[in-house]
């Protein structure tokens, strides 16, 4: 307990530098903004985009190693390794494709802070690297900068994740330094109106000039919110810093529609986008969690492959719901438990004899093939600007908000780091690690998307060891 | 391992349970109190460096747990009023604290925290909230753009109802405390039973594909009016139709209109015809159409940490989702006005197009924004609208930037500087206040007018207003929102029994059951007693036929509320309502710690630290064991025992009833104990009992307690603040507790104790 490494000193600064990132930002008039993502040169190479995938209540026996039928973490060497039972479902369960070469297993990070063994505590920490959750997000901080050049500078979908209400730090994404996360767009018919609803150029192909009406809408408005800043001075600053900022990024995607189309000729899919319409009904019956959290997949990489969005984050369900697993229909889940099993019911499994262990694995396994299909969809799509695919462009981060469900430990985490990212990581490769802070790995993914920062949340100390090529 | 040492300033009740029991539990790391790994941003320096912002920071992260958020005290002592000097609080918490790892808070870090408390004025005046803005949340916007376009929708005061069966059913429903006419588009189909009872009647027609299945179509039987009714809203089009009684096929009595079925008999028809305006309309029709809900998609408000309601002004952020939204709305609610542009423009413009537009800007945008507009925003307004080619074009744009304007999303609670250095609110910022505290809408006409003629610049002229607001039927509907939120009950709406056991817990079910509590809430405070004592000691609720079932209560038919007694010896008050005993289950088993901390935190607003990590595991169903049985664990292991001893046998008191409500004596065969204990009821660590067997003891209890009724008041007061309590709100709170006390408990006094507390009107 007395480990100094659990010590570590936080930043002197609390949020300095990103509020002085911030606040540059917003100095900016948008056109300027759209060369902040513009990346600079990096050895190793550079991601375009990068998401986020966060599933709830942490896996099985993370913590334990060595035991594959029953423990989280891959056992091996680093180029050497087997996948145990619960991340199996990258080798397997795509037909004919293993994902298991596509990412990078780490073994030894832990989410350090006071605030450890519980749930909230780790959905606060778990992007932001904050204790208390008053710092931005990771996602949030990619958003205003490499994010900054997209329609969207970050996209946030979730599936159930505010079903249940929003108290309890059931949200992983904080925008602002304030402690307050915001909620993700949990209905996969919203997001795609937002995203396809109103581009001109999007259905046609044909890019227009901006909707003059829009324009004189958004200048109104904006006028207004000039004149507010100036009669309120630092009253109620970062709210208003925020709303400026989201504010800006409206006034780009009414103003250069067809900006996000300078990766690339629009694939046809950009040109007649259709929601699938089985995804567009009761957003609370959980037989349709399945359905719903593959929408919003298939929304996240229809936007980055339309170059609407470089910086997303999917949410499914949220920490501590009572989630009931076993209705996905045709699943693992629904052959073991026909009487139902309710996923933080499961995850307090007691002992690896009990059933509720069996369904908790079983539970992993579905989130791991959920994220293998987010693998599989990017894999199977053409970079925009041609040579490979987004998933060798990209980086796809599995995460929950505590390692072991049935201790809420913060201990040894089960992150997985997919995808090629442009170079910066090479995939394929088992990192046995020793007692790092997650905020190092988050650090890491920050250089990888061409921010080389110095620190990132309250205890990095430099970017996570090896992850980097 | 830290050691824990007893700190001297501890209440010696608790000091020897913490040293020896919470030490523990909280050194794995998991404890509210705890706070391992903060430093302060002053480091070591001087105790003349010390960050007092800083220190409200670590103060919550660290201490607000234990000490409460006003240092008013909880399981650990209170702090406020300091009254010893700043360098003695630093030498109490440096090294000591937090008990669990004195190690994680340094010197730099004490003095940051003890600025932080000892800035805490004991000078009542000084004690006042900061100046901020207000996002409009998803109720409050739509309720606003309702006001905005549609005034004459507005319940109208004084015609009360409190079910659809007090109205014109057939035209008319009960919303929110009123009788309102339906929409054109909104068609009932009724049958009058004339004392005849049937089992089962529906309506089949061309609008659901003549479908016999489903809920939806089913008609409702409504004793008070003698009939059965189902509405549904319909687009404009003509339906043949029947009603289906007990299986048989009939036309609709109540309609003279029939065709040919091509089967050789009739079918009934109806013809809606509702776009387009009706004739010699004002607006884009007197109400707005059925189902509107501009704020439907916008984002889901969160909720801070601890505060249980849907309005909190620090997590109101504006996203860029929001910002999307908020444009998509505005261009949607300017499209239905403008189909009638007389209703917002309020003169000609083929006139003087550039006088009218002025005119617009003027009239529209103080409504829109809830005070007089400056010339130079009236001239930027008329501007928009004289830029675009046609005046309607421009009143479209002009509408939309309004819309979207922070001027018109966010309340203000700026203020006007006073000479003594704080800021008082304007009269029409008090307008504002009011309005959404107790209407959760923009402002009337009233309180524009007591704004502009200055009658709400002292506090009796804020009280008059304030009562007029309260005792308007439309002040209902905000007093239900936060009963269900207070309660912690929304959820019921969208809880997951187990099938196996509760096969009829169902949708219609689950919206009966949020519907009683809101209900309930609503007549206590406006048709009842008024008393607080009332809501936990009710013998009566509202219930309908499929609630009552589930009550056991006989003698309820059809599926509309109606007051029904209950058993006094079983259930009482909200305790007893199967919102509250629902959501504070499991999907197949009671919780006696989900309800237990119910009734501390929700109740008593009392915290605890969190369980530790390898704790918050539910005890097994097995045979034979009562759930009492399966929690012993808490009452034995003494690292659970120090939070549990609040909490279980709080909890036990609820244990005749199942995880939906239902009434039962017996568990597992074994006759079920609801004894237990509401110990130490008004101040943790107090060392006093309040035995208690069974629920409707339990409710009394909670009913005589002093803490439950300031805890309500501090309920009302975060809701209506928007924020949970800070130390300077100290002052305010303890006068609305002391004038709650002084009403006799009487929960509209508390309301308009909280509108004139200074709190409301005055800040730094």
């Amino acid at each position: 307990m007395n480990d100094p490494r659990r010590h570590p000193r936080p930043q002197r600064t609390r949020r300095g530098f990103l509020q002085a990132l911030g606040g540059a930002a917003l100095a900016l008039p948008f056109y300027e903004l759209l060369r902040r993502g513009e990346r600079p040169a990096r050895a190793g190479g550079v991601a375009r985009r990068i998401i986020f995938f966060y599933f709830p209540d942490g896996a099985a026996r993370p913590g334990s190693k060595g035991d594959l039928a029953l423990n989280f973490h891959a056992a091996g060497t680093e180029t050497s390794f087997s996948l145990s039972k619960q991340l199996e479902p990258l080798a397997t369960s795509i037909p004919g494709k293993s994902y298991k070469d596509s990412c990078v297993y780490l073994n030894g990070v832990s989410m350090w802070g006071s605030d450890t063994g519980n749930h909230p505590a780790g959905a606060r920490k778990l992007l932001t690297g904050r204790n208390a959750g008053d710092g931005q997000s990771l996602d949030q901080y990619l958003a205003g900068t490499v994010g900054a050049s997209s329609p969207w500078h970050h996209l946030y979908l979730g599936a159930m994740a505010t079903k249940d209400g929003t108290g309890g730090s059931n949200c992983i994404v904080y925008p602002d330094g304030s402690g307050n996360p915001v909620t993700p767009m949990d209905d996969p018919r919203v997001a795609f109106e937002s995203l396809f609803g109103g581009a001109p150029g999007m259905t046609t192909g044909q890019p227009t000039g901006p909707d003059p009406r829009k324009v004189s809408v958004i200048d109104g408005v904006l006028d207004d919110m000039t004149r507010l800043r100036a009669q309120l001075g630092s009253v109620e600053k970062s709210k208003l810093d925020l709303h400026l900022a989201s504010l800006r990024e409206a006034e780009m995607r009414i103003k250069a529609p067809a900006m996000g189309m300078g990766m690339g000729p629009p694939s046809a899919s950009c040109q007649s986008p259709a929601l699938d319409p089985v995804s567009d009904g009761d957003l609370k019956d959980e037989h349709r969690f399945p359905q719903i959290l593959r929408a919003q997949m298939d929304l996240m990489v229809l936007a980055m492959a339309c170059g609407l969005t470089r910086v997303g984050t999917l949410q499914a369900s949220h920490h501590t719901a009572d989630l009931n697993m076993a209705l996905f229909p045709g699943t693992e889940m629904a052959a073991l438990n026909p009487n139902g099993m309710r996923s933080h019911e499961a995850s307090h499994y007691g002992s690896s004899s009990d059933e509720k262990f069996t369904a908790f694995v079983a539970q992993i396994r579905w989130w791991v093939a959920q994220y293998t299909y987010l693998l599989d969809r990017l894999a199977s799509t053409p970079e925009p600007g041609g040579g490979g695919t987004l998933l060798d462009s990209s980086i796809v981060v599995l995460c929950t908000e505590v390692s072991d469900g049935n201790t809420h430990s913060h201990d040894d985490m089960p992150f997985v780091i997919g995808g090629g990212a442009g170079g910066a990581i090479k995939p394929g490769r088992l990192l046995q690690l020793d007692n790092q802070p997650h905020a190092n790995l988050l650090l890491a993914l920050a250089h990888a998307m061409g921010q080389p920062v110095g620190s990132f949340g309250e205890s990095s100390s430099g970017p996570l060891p090896g992850l980097l090529a | 391992m830290p050691s824990a040492p007893a700190p001297r300033s501890l209440a010696p009740s608790l000091a020897l349970a913490l040293a020896i029991s919470v030490a523990p539990l909280l050194a794995v790391g998991g404890g509210g109190c705890s706070g391992k790994g903060l430093t302060s941003t002053s480091g070591g320096a001087m105790l003349g460096a010390a960050d007092a912002t800083a220190g409200k920071a670590l103060y919550g992260q660290m201490c607000a747990s234990c000490h409460g958020v006003m240092g008013e005290g909880a399981i650990g002592p209170a702090l406020s009023p300091w009254t010893k000097t700043e360098r003695a609080l630093v030498d109490g918490i440096s090294g000591k604290m937090p008990q669990n790892d004195p190690s994680s808070c340094d010197r730099g870090c004490a003095e940051d925290i003890a600025a932080y408390v000892t800035s805490w004025s004991s000078d009542c005046a000084s004690q006042l909230p900061a100046r901020r803005l207000r996002l409009l949340n998803r109720r409050e916007y739509d309720a606003t753009v309702r006001d905005l376009f549609f005034p004459a929708s507005s319940p109208p005061a004084g015609i009360a109802c409190q079910a659809d069966a007090d109205c014109q059913i057939h035209a008319e429903s009960c919303v929110g405390g009123a009788c309102v006419a339906d929409p054109c588009n909104l068609r009932a189909f009724t049958l009058p039973a004339g004392g005849q009872k049937h089992g089962a009647v529906r309506v089949a027609g061309s609008f659901n594909g003549w479908s016999t299945a489903g809920a939806d179509w089913q008609m409702a039987y409504v004793p008070k009016a003698d009939l059965w009714i189902v509405k549904h809203p319909l687009p404009d089009g003509t339906y043949p139709y029947k009603l289906v009684v007990d299986g048989a096929w009939i036309t609709d009595p109540t309609s003279a209109s029939t065709q040919d079925d091509g089967l050789g008999g009739k079918n009934s028809v109806l013809t809606v015809s509702c776009s387009g305006g009706a004739p010699g309309s004002q607006g884009p029709g007197a109400s707005p159409p059925a189902g509107f809900d501009p704020a439907r998609d916008f984002p889901v408000e969160t909720r801070p940490p601890g505060f249980a309601f849907d309005n909190s002004a620090e997590a109101g952020l504006v996203t860029s989702v929001h910002v999307d939204q908020y444009l998509k709305a505005a261009a949607a609610l300017a499209d239905l006005a403008l189909q009638s542009p007389a209703s917002v423009v309020p003169c000609d413009p083929s006139g003087d197009a550039k006088a009218c537009s002025a005119q617009f800007a003027r009239a529209f945008g103080r409504r829109a924004f809830r005070r007089p507009l400056t010339d130079d925003e009236v001239s930027k307004y008329a501007g928009l609208v004289t830029a675009q080619a046609d005046f309607k074009t421009g009143v479209g744009v002009a509408l939309q930037v309004m819309l979207s304007s922070p001027y018109f999303l966010y309340r203000f609670e700026l203020g006007a500087a006073q000479p003594d250095g704080s800021f008082k609110l304007t009269p029409h910022e008090v307008a504002t206040a009011l309005s959404y505290m107790f209407w959760g809408t923009m402002p009337d006409q009233a309180l524009f007018d007591a704004a502009d003629g200055g009658a709400l610049d002292d506090a009796a002229g804020v009280e008059k207003q304030a009562r007029r607001l309260l005792a308007d039927p439309r002040s209902r509907p905000v007093v239900e929102v936060f009963a269900s939120q207070w309660l912690g009950v929304e959820s019921i709406l969208v809880a997951q029994k187990s099938a196996a056991l509760y096969p009829g817990f169902d949708d219609g079910l689950r919206r009966a059951l949020a519907e009683e509590t809101r209900r309930f809430v609503s007549h206590v405070v406006f048709d009842g007693t008024r008393k607080y004592g009332e809501l936990l000691t009710a013998e009566y609720t509202f219930a309908n036929e499929a609630l009552a079932g589930l009550y056991g209560i006989s003698g309820v038919v059809g599926a509309e509320l109606t007051q029904v007694p209950t058993p006094p010896e079983r259930r009482a008050g909200l305790l007893g309502h199967g919102s509250v005993l629902g959501a504070y289950a499991y999907a197949d088993q009671s919780s006696p710690v989900r309800r237990g901390l119910f009734v501390r935190r929700n109740l008593l607003c009392e915290d605890f630290p969190k369980p530790p990590p390898s704790g918050g595991k539910v005890p097994a169903v097995f045979p034979g064991a009562t759930t009492r049985d399966r929690f012993t664990q808490h009452s034995q292991d003494p690292a659970c025992h120090t939070c549990h001893q609040y909490i279980d046998a709080v909890g036990f008191g609820f244990e005749r009833f199942d995880a939906i409500g239902r009434y039962r004596d017996t568990e597992s065969g074994k006759a079920i104990d609801a004894s237990g204990d509401l110990n130490d009821v008004e101040q943790l660590g107090s060392g006093t009992h309040a035995p208690f067997d069974g629920l409707p003891k339990l409710a009394g209890v909670v009913a005589g307690s002093e803490r439950a009724k300031a805890c309500f008041a501090r309920q009302v007061y975060r809701f209506t603040r928007g924020a949970l309590e800070a130390p300077e709100d100290r002052c305010a709170l303890a006068g609305v507790v002391t004038r709650f006390a002084e009403s006799g408990h009487d929960l509209q006094e508390l309301l308009i104790a909280v509108a004139a507390a200074p709190t409301f009107t005055s800040r730094k």
